[in-house]
């Protein structure tokens, strides 16, 4: 997606922030945070959804931010997704910054039609007069063992929208920073919390955005740039290509795979649209083997645009092609089939021995 | 720690009172989702009443043969703080496990 608009600059930014060195968090508390600073620093921001006014969101995201910021700016909407999504146009059209919240990421169906007609279209049908700085906020993906709908992989049709930006954090630091980053940009961005990865803690270093000592699950590498993909564990031999809550899964079986003398880099994507295609020619080009791991279904399934993405930079070089481990050709399943659907430790590992034991010819 | 009180619901279409018949837990108790709680009977059948959450059992309402009406107290729970909301339950971090051992010879070349 070309980056025709310049970015909002907003009276204030994190940068500003005094020194307040490196906390551990919560990703809910992260991204409470972050929203009562966007709230604070940038006047034309609202926040609205089922439930994120009185209660604070059902997963407290919210938490506090109407009692402290005011009704007019975090308030309830009526239960219809359509309608949320609706209003966030006109109030871009406005002037406004939404950030909307859908509830759950299987409840975004009902208002496809306005994020993918109106939302993501209306800067480019109106010759860039009508930008949609709006941040959709979607708690995303599986692992909670929620009903039907309460958990899901959307991030494919998402990302096939033109239009649209599609990121995913898998750890509190990068939730804070994120959100931050998307809340100042002009185009509609798609922020998919993973709602699994939502209470483990992890630090926080909210004056800066890039830290060296950023850290999570025991992960020591750096930063990377906020709209990049960000390398969680340095390896030699093979790339685990994740984002969102399977970042976390990807790191364990990073660890277990050292075990057996093979030393795995794990490259965080965090960006699904743009995808940060130098950042997986650099991995792949230094461990030439590549295995790509989500929880939606396989076919059509980001892990297919990765894949070609490597295949385009790396194909020369390659040891085997691009693995998939993914989520199946099924509907995302309630939550007492969750651990049969979502990529395990060792279906992951399976995954890494096929391109291992691949020979050609 | 936070307490939630599960008031008795409608266990019919349009029933509007139950009856204990017995105590399937007492207070101190850890229960677990889906877990027997309590024997009840209404007009038209008695019934197990499987726990709606896990937690710890602080106050149970009603000695076996009370008639409780529906949306009243019948149990309250203690649970940590960080609970899931309003659906699906935090998740556990655990130890990986694997059955999966990786066998490659890397040639360095």
């Amino acid at each position: 997606m070309p980056e025709t608009i310049t970015d909002l600059r907003i009276t204030a930014n994190s940068m500003d922030t005094p020194a307040a060195g490196v906390e551990q968090l919560s990703m809910q508390q992260a991204l409470n945070r972050a929203l009562d600073e966007i709230l604070a620093e940038n006047p034309k921001t609202v926040i609205f959804g089922e439930d994120c006014g009185r209660l604070g969101g059902v997963f407290r995201i919210t938490d506090g931010l109407q009692a402290k910021h005011g009704e007019a700016r975090v308030f309830d909407t009526p239960l219809a997704e359509s309608g949320i999504l609706g209003m966030s146009v006109g109030l871009a059209m406005a002037g406004f910054h939404p950030i909307p919240e859908v509830q759950f990421d299987g409840f975004a169906y009902p208002a496809i039609n306005q994020i993918v007609c109106q939302i993501a279209r209306m800067n480019y049908r109106s010759r860039g007069t009508l930008p949609m700085p709006i941040t959709l906020r979607v708690p995303s993906f599986g692992g909670i063992r929620a009903p039907e709908h309460h958990g899901e992989s959307l991030e494919a049709l998402f990302a096939h929208v033109p239009g649209l930006k599609v990121v995913s954090p898998s750890n509190p630091h990068d939730a804070y920073h994120l959100l931050k980053y998307a809340a100042t940009r002009l185009d509609p961005v798609i922020f998919m919390e993973p709602k699994s990865r939502y209470w483990q803690k992890g630090p926080v270093d909210v004056t800066t955005a890039v830290p060296g000592e950023a850290t999570h699950d025991g992960d020591t590498s750096s930063g990377g740039s906020l709209t990049g993909s960000r390398v969680a564990r340095e390896g030699r031999h093979l790339t685990l290509v994740a984002w969102g809550a399977m970042v976390s899964r990807c790191l364990q079986v990073a660890e277990l795979a050292a075990e057996d003398g093979i030393d795995v880099e794990v490259l965080d994507l965090r960006w699904l649209k743009p995808i940060d295609a130098e950042a997986l020619a650099k991995s792949v080009g230094k461990t030439r083997r590549a295995v790509v791991v989500h929880e939606a279904p396989l076919t059509s399934g980001l892990g297919a645009e990765v894949a070609q993405l490597i295949t385009q930079s790396c194909f020369a070089t390659l040891k085997a092609p691009v693995e998939r481990v993914t989520g199946f050709d099924v509907p995302y399943p309630s939550g007492d089939l969750e651990d049969e659907y979502i990529p395990n430790i060792d279906r992951i590992l399976f995954g890494i021995q096929r391109v291992l034991e691949y020979r050609r010819g | 720690m936070a307490e939630i009180s599960f008031p008795l619901p409608d266990l019919g279409e349009g029933l509007i009172e139950a009856t204990v018949l017995d105590w399937l837990v007492e207070p101190g108790q850890q229960v677990e989702r889906n877990q027997p709680i309590v024997e009840l009977e209404t007009t038209k059948s008695a019934l197990e009443l499987p726990s709606p959450q896990a937690g710890k059992v602080v106050r149970i309402h009603g000695a076996p043969g009370d008639t409780i009406n529906v949306g009243e107290p019948l149990i309250v729970f203690e649970v940590p703080d960080d609970t899931a909301g309003i659906v699906g339950t935090v998740p556990k971090d655990e130890a990986p496990k694997r059955r999966v051992r990786l066998s490659a010879v890397l040639d360095e070349d």
